[in-house]
């Protein structure tokens, strides 16, 4: 099985003010909790079931996510470029899976 | 009183004009009024149809595993006037929630971008819940042509 694998995309520089775009993604192996084994049984879901946007230590974007998103959630969004800091990416997967990056903004 | 000729034939043609009524309204009505009410049924609340919401989607879609899906919602984003969060529903889905965007004033803006599942093709319905505690929505009709729930 693959590793799981959070990648953002977003610049490192930015001016006060100005709107920015995030692209995000997590490629994991999920399962929608509605198939069946050989056997009958149902299969546990094992989703990306939140996601997390920190900026300088404060929430800036959530998402909750269900079933009905596709695999290997992509989110694209867009934040205000408010101080320089650290901004924290978290999603967190069914059976307590989290996974984490980091990135510095420079705002002038 | 018995019943009459007359009876039945006016029992008829009020069963007759029901059904036409049902029959000929606009189904676009009818699907606007479903979604109204699945709003209804799920916040509690009754939801405004409005074009503040810009929900765009592919019209036809050949998989149903990764339909696009593209919010933005005019709003200034204040503390005083902004969007708290965005509810997606696909009302034909085995589970008809999709995802839940959560937005702050000042520091992020109601314009969301991601890819979902559709089981069939339907009208997938955005509701946004404003500060003031109101609720606004908006729908789009998605043709797919396979069932990507599975």
């Amino acid at each position: 099985m693959n590793p799981v694998a959070p990648r953002v995309l977003l610049p490192s520089a930015a001016t006060k003010g100005e709107i920015f775009k995030v692209k995000s993604i997590i490629n994991h192996q999920m399962e929608t909790g509605l198939r069946h084994d050989a056997q009958g049984r149902v299969i546990p879901r094992k989703i990306i079931h939140k996601f997390v946007c920190r900026y300088g230590g404060a929430e800036v974007f959530s998402v909750d996510l269900h079933e009905a998103i596709s695999a290997n959630p992509f989110i694209e969004f867009y934040l205000r470029a408010t101080e320089s800091g650290r901004l924290e990416f978290i999603w967190e997967e069914d059976g307590g899976g989290v996974y984490r990056l980091e990135h510095q903004l420079a705002v002038a | 009183m018995g019943l009459t000729r007359r009876h039945v034939l006016t029992a008829g043609s009020i069963w007759s004009a029901a059904l036409a009524c049902a029959f000929f309204s606009s189904g676009r009505v009818r699907a606007q009024d479903e979604a109204v009410e699945l709003v209804e049924r799920l916040t509690g609340q009754t939801a405004t149809v409005s074009d503040r919401l810009h929900l765009v989607m592919p019209a036809v879609f050949p998989t149903g595993y990764t339909v696009p899906i593209d919010l933005d919602i005019d709003s200034p984003m204040t503390e005083d006037d902004h969007v708290k969060r965005i509810r997606v529903f696909a009302p034909q889905n085995p589970l008809l929630e999709v995802a839940s965007f959560n937005f702050v004033p000042q520091r992020s803006i109601a314009r969301v971008s991601t890819r979902i599942r559709l089981a069939e093709p339907q009208y997938v319905v955005a509701v946004a819940e404003m500060s003031d505690g109101t609720l606004l929505m908006t729908k789009t009709f998605v043709d797919v042509a396979t069932n990507g729930c599975i």
